[in-house]
């Protein structure tokens, strides 16, 4: 813009630069004298349009090769790094339901046994995550002496937990509630199991060493879970539990390939005895040789926690 | 403009008015004839721009009788103060020295480092992190150290930066400091009767002082004894010619008295002894000195520049936030991470190392000067040499060597030409004829300067001497005509000698030849021209002695005229040898009453001396005009002088006339002449008193070659604001003391740093080393340089604000992972940016750059529209291209396909879910989910580094292509390898992950951005190759920045 101002100076040899006039705030936006709108034409506004409008064609476009080179390369079957190669590892996390997908509430089930209606809330929550397991589909019942093949996959029998029934709605009415534990799939990933019971770790809960002890080697082919409370406080209110279908997950349920109708396998887990009234923060944590565990808030593996609140 | 004056010598100098020819020049009558009348009138034009200190100087302690000033004083003439007087004195005046300029506190400096610029922005977004923290502190049990870490990074970013550019600016202080005269003055003071040397401060009003020659002046005194005594005023009145003191009441000005003795400047001869009159800042010195340091400066150009684009980044940043902090809210996110929204922009916002590189650029810049001669007080004056536009140069010793010399001679009836150049590299001349010979020896014998001790090795021209210039100018080219003057005097021993006063106007020395069976002796004469002439009978002419007819007479005075007119100061030269009869060995030579002839001499020649211009004045100046830059001379000199330096030196170019050029050319009155037809004007002092602000305005605006002469230096006050109205900014050159109000109001003050004063190298914002006019030619070009790299290193630096802002405002609308964190902002900004921003500062001109006109300060902008389009709408968005693709690479690698990626915010940011599942059913944990996220980040932050590199040599040229201008700059390519270096470290230094969550990549992860980066540099070339192109055309006028 600068050159189209200084041309109508007078011609002396050595021009020096005369301030432009000062606009106003109507000249600003448009300028009568001009015909600019915010300091530029229509036409000029227009060219500037068109230059950006193809430019970020032509980008878009690059993008866009870019991207379809990308998926190209990508399998729908399988995810082009795994296991270690991926930043997911080996090391695979456990899950729990229900989770509130108001993230605000965090890992926190809080209810009142006084109002179903907070209780029919997870009641429903459960109910949700359980529809894909009682849809029917082409399965097969698994059991450890018969492995699975490559693709077949092993149902997960939503009849075995026990009194964490729907009937039962889960507990969350009379106060016992219900929590499912899953151990997260990754792709591939084999676990690698305790086979001897003198090898168990030694902070291991001895109920769960004990448990272990009382089963046949063939039956010991299971990743374990135990839960307790975070600190002593809550070690203290968390009361009695109860594990159902078992106290692991069977290893004929692994490697997961993203075969499809996967389901994970689940472990219901019943707090008989919670105390009331009070926030009762609860650890699970999944046992086996290549499950390493750490406890930190920030960088938790092979562990999942939660809180209940049961007033 | 009428130049007619009859305003004559304004100083009353004897030697001057005895030597100088009888004109004042470019005083010729209308049919070009020289007048030649002389008188001795009073100095209005100084009264006039002293006015207001002038006022203040109402002082009648030269007028007063001398036992008056004693009673006011207390004191004594012979025994001085009693030393009880003289500590009650310095109790109640404090000490005799100048109040240093009001220095800004060193906190307050510090302050403005810590808080200025974008400090603000950073230190807002660092309260914003401990809010944050203290908030998730006391809400959640085990609160995330995100924003704890990120508050305590962005201080420490503020204070780091800060400390540097404190550490910078008072690194460029100290360098002022050395300038300082360190070395503590005495002063020889009577006290109780007794001779004390005192240290000048301790100076108390009323104290006695003796002063000699080689002294400064310790205070303003009152003489009231005085032997041969001079003081060179120069740095006060811009005098050149050293002024003869005595007690005697003068004149009612107190400046132009001879019983008055000011603080600070020097004595060159003689020795005298005075009162003290007044001290410290009460003296004339210490008034200009006060007035210097209330003028109002103002910003320079460059920190105007940075203050525009502060504001415009941060109203960027501003606006940004608060919009995005907005939307926030209506899509309802939880107030605190609004804030942390908020934080994020205006981390991505601020180039945070810019500041940094602007003043290491500036640094650079200032050190390569300095390097050339050019000692820059003040950074920003780097930059501001090189928008000068008009150029207001001193004569003496700026333009000129400050050194009298032999220019012309004239002997035989004809002028020969001296060697007046530097090194003697010029014409030389015959000195064997007789006439020379002659000539030699008067100017040998009847002269008194010598050659002070210790200057073996220093080459003639360049020697010391003491005694008066001229003389001296005899002295060195004698020296390089005969060899060993010394010697020769030695020779012809001096008998007597009447030594020059200005009512003879002459010198005569009478001296023993060297011929042994000579018994005669010789007299020599010089002096005033026509003066030797009246006293001359004959001529030496070709070895014989001729009668002095009116032809001769005639000869002389064209000669004379001659020289005269080429501003030149003419001596003659006359000889005579005396009869032995009458003066026979041993005659005893009276000098007071003469007993000797000094009529009827041998008229032998004249000699003519001038300050000849420097080598390289020439050129710059020629190199300036094609820069187009004004060079305009303003000196206290003659004008016919100034007017032959500036002929000489191209400020009044060939062929260029000036208004009385035109009317003697055609023999018209001045008045009749258009003054818009002369290109060329010479103004006198006395005039501009007399003109208008508007017909200042005029002349400036008409005539493009203007010379200013007899200005008293209070008019370059006057000269630099009619230019500074006129838009242009304005260089000053000074030396004087009263130069420095000048200095101070000038863009740029530039003091000479060995003929200046210390109060003008307080008042200037840089220093010329050499005193050389050449050297400011070579800043303008460091700084117009610097402005274009400067202009490259910040495209070069906001570019990367696109590809850092765009993963946060898609983290906020589109609901997918965070792609790029503030950590890895600030790792870009304050690591891999930093050097390549700075090698820009490397980097080679692309054209001439001083052929083209000085940048405009109105339009043309360090940071202009058409950088920030090219920078963020056009690079910075193929940046953020790559950078997402990258991004979208990794996670679809990684098993997140895109599409699953929009709207998992909420899921994958929350702790409580530690099973999210991606498109192959895989399930992350929150800490797996993190590390991805944070490998992203390295990943989104590598490919920026990628394509920067691009970035980087697209930004080397404006116009060329890279292939033109070479990839030799090699702190830039020091810098390409830099920052992938500093990038890979990053990315695989153990420990990393820990300190800044920066993850180890895979190696093909570098690559995704490969093609954006061709893309950024294929791009810009075909752009720069229409903009060659089609010079002026759309491309143009939208992109070149």
């Amino acid at each position: 813009m600068s050159t189209k101002k200084n041309g109508n100076a007078i011609t002396t040899e050595f021009q020096f630069p005369q301030p432009k006039e000062k606009q106003t705030c109507m000249e600003l936006i448009y300028n009568g004298k001009e015909g600019t709108y915010f300091g530029r034409t229509p036409k000029s506004w227009g060219q500037l349009m068109l230059f950006y409008t193809i430019f970020y064609i032509v980008l878009a476009g690059l993008f866009a090769i870019c991207m379809q080179g990308l998926f190209a390369s990508l399998s729908d079957k399988e995810p082009t790094w795994k296991l270690e190669r991926s930043l997911i590892g080996t090391n695979p996390g456990l899950g729990f339901r229900p989770l509130s997908e108001e993230t605000e509430r965090g890992s926190v089930i809080q209810f009142d046994t006084k109002k179903p209606v907070e209780g029919a809330y997870w009641t429903g929550l459960v109910d949700q995550f359980l529809e894909k397991y009682r849809s029917t589909g082409e399965k097969k019942f698994c059991n450890f002496n018969q492995t699975n093949g490559a693709n077949k996959v092993c149902v997960v029998n939503v009849d075995n937990f026990g009194p964490c029934s729907k009937e039962t709605g889960y507990g969350y009415q009379n106060g016992r509630p219900c929590i499912f534990l899953k151990l997260n799939k990754i792709f591939n990933w084999v676990p690698d199991f305790y086979e001897n019971v003198k090898t168990l770790p030694n902070e291991m809960p001895s109920d769960l060493k004990e448990h272990i002890g009382n089963l046949t080697e063939i039956e010991r082919k299971q990743i374990w879970v135990s839960c307790k409370g975070l600190h002593p406080i809550d070690e203290e209110s968390i009361g009695e539990m109860k594990y159902y279908p078992g106290r692991g997950f069977p290893t004929f349920y692994y490697p997961y390939l993203n075969q499809p109708g996967y389901l994970s396998p689940l472990i219901a887990v019943q707090f008989e005895k919670l105390k009331q009234n009070q926030l009762v923060n609860i650890e699970c944590r999944a046992w086996a040789k290549n499950i390493i565990y750490s406890g930190s808030l920030n960088a938790r593996t092979g562990s999942v926690t939660f809180q209940l609140f049961v007033d | 403009m009428a130049l007619r004056s009859d305003f004559e010598h304004g100083r009353a100098d004897s030697y001057r008015i005895a030597t100088v020819i009888p004109t004042d020049d470019d005083n010729r009558t209308a049919d070009g004839h020289l007048k030649s009348k002389r008188r001795m009138p009073p100095k209005p034009a100084k009264k006039e721009n002293l006015e207001d200190l002038k006022q203040e100087l109402d002082i009648d302690f030269h007028k007063v009788t001398p036992e008056e000033l004693y009673q006011r004083f207390q004191t004594h003439p012979e025994n001085g103060l009693s030393h009880a007087k003289a500590k009650e004195n310095l109790e109640r005046d404090g000490p005799n020295a100048l109040t240093p300029p009001k220095q800004t506190p060193e906190w307050v400096k510090f302050c403005k480092n810590l808080f200025g610029g974008f400090a603000m922005l950073l230190w807002i977004g660092a309260i914003l992190c401990f809010v944050a923290y203290s908030i998730l502190a006391s809400t959640s049990e085990e609160p995330s150290d995100d924003n704890l870490y990120l508050g305590i990074v962005l201080s420490a970013v503020v204070i780091v930066t800060g400390i540097f550019s404190y550490y910078q600016e008072s690194k460029s202080s100290k360098i002022m400091e050395s300038f300082k005269n360190m070395v503590p003055q005495f002063a020889t003071v009577i006290r109780e009767g007794e001779k004390l040397t005192l240290r000048a401060e301790d100076l108390v009003l009323g104290d006695v002082v003796e002063v000699k020659f080689g002294d400064r002046i310790p205070a303003d005194i009152r003489i009231i004894e005085a032997r041969n005594f001079k003081v060179d005023n120069s740095s006060l009145t811009g005098e050149s010619e050293p002024q003869s003191r005595g007690p005697e009441f003068t004149h009612e000005n107190p400046l132009e008295t001879k019983n008055l003795a000011f603080f600070s400047t020097n004595a060159v001869e003689g020795t005298a002894k005075g009162v003290v009159i007044s001290c410290g800042d009460h003296t004339v010195m210490g008034r200009i000195a006060g007035l210097a340091s209330g003028l109002d400066t103002g910003e320079t150009p460059i920190a105007k520049e940075i203050h525009h684009f502060i504001h415009l980044i941060t109203g960027v940043a501003v606006f940004l936030g608060v919009t995005f902090f907005v939307i926030a809210f209506i899509l309802g996110y939880h107030w605190l991470d609004a804030v942390i929204f908020l934080i994020g922009i205006i981390v991505a916002n601020v180039p945070e190392g810019l500041l940094a590189t602007v003043t290491v650029c500036l640094t650079l810049t200032a050190k390569r000067m300095a390097s050339k001669n050019c000692l820059v007080k003040n950074l920003e004056a780097v930059e501001t040499l090189g928008s000068t536009s008009t150029i207001c140069s001193d004569k003496t010793g700026t333009l000129t060597q400050n050194r009298m010399t032999v220019a012309h001679m004239w002997f035989d009836n004809q002028i020969i030409e001296a060697d007046t150049t530097e090194d003697q590299s010029g014409v030389q001349y015959d000195r064997t004829s007789p006439g020379f010979k002659a000539l030699s020896r008067i100017a040998t014998l009847c002269n008194r300067a010598e050659f002070k001790g210790g200057q073996e090795g220093v080459p003639i021209l360049k020697k010391e001497v003491s005694g008066d210039a001229s003389e001296a100018a005899l002295l060195k080219c004698m020296e390089l005509a005969l060899g060993d003057v010394m010697n020769i005097r030695k020779r012809n021993r001096k008998i007597a000698e009447i030594p020059f006063n200005s009512t003879n106007k002459y010198q005569v020395s009478i001296h023993e030849t060297e011929d042994p069976s000579d018994p005669r002796y010789l007299l020599v004469m010089k002096g005033a021209p026509e003066r030797i002439l009246e006293r001359c009978s004959t001529i030496f002419i070709n070895g014989k002695e001729k009668v002095l007819d009116e032809e001769m007479k005639e000869a002389f005075n064209n000669a004379y005229m001659e020289l005269g007119g080429l501003g030149e100061r003419v001596l003659g030269f006359c000889d005579f040898m005396l009869p032995s009869d009458k003066y026979p060995t041993g005659f005893k030579f009276n000098t007071d009453d003469v007993n000797f002839p000094i009529d009827n001499l041998r008229f032998v020649g004249l000699m003519s001396m001038i300050d000849p211009p420097r080598a390289a004045v020439p050129d710059a100046v020629a190199k300036c005009r094609s820069a187009g830059i004004k060079v305009i001379m303003v000196t206290g000199d003659h004008p016919i002088t100034a007017k032959a330096i500036a002929k000489s030196v191209g400020i009044i170019s060939e062929g260029n006339e000036t208004v009385e050029d035109i009317a003697q050319r055609l023999n018209i009155p001045v008045s009749e002449v258009n003054p818009r037809e002369a290109k060329a004007a010479v103004v006198h002092g006395a005039e501009l008193r007399d003109v208008t602000p508007e017909q200042l305005d005029d002349i400036l605006r008409y005539h493009t070659e203007i010379v200013f002469a007899r200005t008293s230096p209070q008019q370059k006050l006057i000269i630099v604001e009619g230019c500074q109205r006129m838009g242009a900014i304005v260089a000053v050159t000074g030396d004087g003391v009263n130069d420095s109000p000048a200095l101070k109001k000038a863009d740029i003050g530039v003091a000479m740093g060995i003929a200046g004063s210390d109060v003008s190298k307080q008042a200037a914002d840089m220093i010329l080393l050499d005193d050389n006019f050449a050297s400011i030619v070579t800043g303008v070009e460091e700084g117009r340089l610097i402005f274009d790299n400067l202009k490259k290193s910040i495209a070069y630096t906001l570019t990367s604000n696109i590809p850092e802002i765009s993963p946060f405002l898609a983290f906020i609308l589109c609901d997918i992972p965070l792609p790029l964190g503030t950590v890895t902002i600030l790792c870009i900004d304050l690591g891999t940016d930093m050097v390549p921003a700075i090698s820009l500062a490397y980097e080679e001109a692309e054209s001439d750059i001083m052929k083209r006109r000085p940048r405009s300060p109105l339009f043309d902008k360090l940071v202009n529209e058409r950088l920030i389009s090219m920078a963020y709408g056009q690079i910075g968005m193929i940046q953020a291209a790559a950078g997402f693709f990258v991004y979208f690479v990794i996670m679809a690698e990684n098993g997140f396909l895109p599409m699953k990626l929009f709207g998992i915010r909420k899921m994958w940011d929350s702790k409580a879910v530690n099973d999210l599942t991606d498109s192959y059913g895989q399930e992350w944990t929150y800490r797996d989910r993190k590390t991805l996220e944070y490998t992203c980040h390295t990943a989104f932050f590598v490919s920026i580094v990628v394509v920067q590199w691009a970035d980087l040599i697209i930004c080397k040229t404006r116009r060329n292509s890279v292939f033109q201008q070479g990839m030799r700059n090699w702190a830039l390519n020091f810098g390409l390898v830099f920052e992938t270096v500093l990038a890979a470290f990053l990315s695989y230094c153990p420990g990393m992950d820990k300190g800044l969550r920066m993850y180890p990549l895979k190696f093909v992860w570098w690559l995704p951005a490969i093609p954006f980066m061709l893309a950024i540099f294929i791009y810009d070339e075909i752009r720069r190759f229409y903009l060659r192109r089609n010079p002026g055309g759309w491309l143009e006028q939208e992109t070149y920045y």
